[in-house]
């Protein structure tokens, strides 16, 4: 078995052992649930309130970019815990002297649970989606939340030296997935202050109907994750 | 003295970590997002900030800064200090509260509120209980993910009939409920009395949970019992 792969193996045991492996596989599923019957039904309540004949219809493409972003980004977060846990113990230098390494280290830690959230984003997002959704929109949606959820696992380790500043980063790096709301209500000069955050461009290519505006997105979140990687070096 | 010191050394320790500096750009990000609201809305949308963030705070950050504590050792030489375990939680108690009634008071004139002194009162109790349950369940936590994945329940309990009872969907005798209680404080929809008195109630027990919980994590390292 190669380091990378039983070092992989080794976390999931130890995210088995947090139960949080049981959590990170029922959430999505939840969320997933409660946007594809929760929504219509609430949008239902509003209309019949305010009188008017749609409230959140418009905003719906908001739910599914959401939905895209939320597993990639959650099992970055169960990562990034667990590796600030290995820093303050000291764990992860020992691992970088072995034949694992520093980028089996990453790869093992990062790279393959991100590889494990797009595959579930993409299996999950047409299930639960409450737009009409083409298949390039699924897969760039899926993407650029993966690489989203990467992003945020770099960061609170790059923002932080040990547990605590570690959660108050993984509070903040959780508004980059809200940059998708801009393209929907800021008014234009003012919205392309927000074009350095990946999500804005999936929020543009839902709200514009094209999906080739999300690509520019993956190409920022691919900058930022190896800007953040090499700071990291 | 001593309650004092420990305060000083907390506050220090939240501050050399970057709490202020989080919590000095989150409000702003607020008191911006309750300005871009509609009126008709920002009493609502302040009362549910608050209560889930600053008045929150204590829940989501006590498993960091105990977790930390442990991995530097800090709170077994707590316990060959004279320190005393209720001295060590209301000092935790006392500094997370403090920076979240700041907060909570800067929204609440943020958001055009009329009764501050009441505001902060209900911060005020709804911190003091969700730190205590963060103490406690940190006490009793070894990682980070069991933490979080152990808040989720007492969020659950607390957020949700919160919630419902801020746009009353609760029936009249909801306000009996601590959360609830606190609640109205936030929002100003009045003075529930009997359900003040009860959250009192809930922090004495939980306080007396915690104060249990800290003498016995003293008590062990690494697993092994002292």
């Amino acid at each position: 078995m190669s380091p990378t792969k039983s070092s992989f193996l080794q976390m999931v045991k130890f995210i088995k052992r947090d139960k949080m492996l049981l959590a990170t596989a029922i959430a999505p599923i939840l969320a997933g649930l409660a946007i594809k019957f929760g929504i219509p039904l609430i949008e239902k309540g509003l209309v019949s309130l305010t009188g008017a004949r749609e409230v959140l219809v418009p905003y719906y493409g908001i739910f599914d970019i959401l939905l895209a972003a939320l597993t990639p980004v959650m099992i970055g977060f169960v990562v990034a815990m667990i590796m600030l846990e290995e820093r303050d113990d000291h764990i992860d230098k020992y691992l970088f002297v072995t034949g694992l390494g520093r980028k089996g280290y990453f790869l093992s830690r990062i790279g393959l649970p991100a590889g494990f959230a797009l595959l579930v984003t993409l299996i999950l997002l047409p299930l639960f989606c409450i737009t009409r959704l083409s298949i390039a929109e699924i897969a760039l949606l899926a993407i650029v939340g993966t690489l989203q959820g990467i992003l945020i696992s770099l960061m609170v380790l790059t923002f932080s030296t040990n547990k605590l500043e570690g959660m108050a980063v993984t509070k903040l790096s959780s508004l980059i997935m809200m940059g998708c709301l801009i393209p929907f209500f800021v008014p234009t000069p003012l919205r392309y202050v927000f074009t350095f955050m990946p999500s804005y461009w999936t929020g543009a290519g839902i709200a514009e109907g094209n999906a080739l505006l999300m690509l520019p997105g993956v190409g920022i979140a691919a900058l930022w994750i190896l800007i953040l990687y090499k700071v990291k070096d | 003295m001593r309650l004092r010191n420990l305060l000083i050394w907390d506050i220090k320790f939240q501050a050399r970590y970057g709490f202020y500096f989080l919590y000095g750009f989150l409000t702003a990000l607020y008191v911006i997002l309750l300005l871009s609201f509609p009126i008709s809305w920002k009493a609502n949308a302040a009362a549910i900030l608050i209560f889930s963030d600053p008045a929150a705070m204590g829940l989501f950050f006590m498993g960091a800064i105990v977790l930390l504590e442990k991995s530097q050792r800090v709170t077994s030489f707590m316990s060959i200090t004279p320190t005393k375990a209720l001295e060590y939680i209301l000092s935790k108690v006392i500094s997370l509260s403090l920076t979240g009634m700041l907060v909570a008071g800067v929204l609440g004139i943020a958001a055009g509120g009329k009764n501050i002194p009441l505001l902060m009162l209900g911060t005020l109790l709804s911190s003091v209980i969700f730190t205590l349950f963060g103490v406690i369940i940190a006490t009793k936590t070894t990682t980070l993910n069991r933490f979080i994945l152990a808040t989720v329940p007492v969020e659950i309990i607390t957020f949700v009939p919160g919630l419902l009872h801020l746009f009353g969907i609760t029936p009249p005798q909801g306000s009996l409920y601590p959360p609830n209680a606190c609640m109205d404080l936030v929002a100003g929809k009045g003075f529930p009395i009997p359900g003040i008195l009860l959250a009192i109630g809930l922090i004495a027990a939980l306080m007396y949970i915690a104060h249990r919980s800290v003498l016995k994590m003293w008590q062990s390292q690494g697993g092994v019992k002292i």
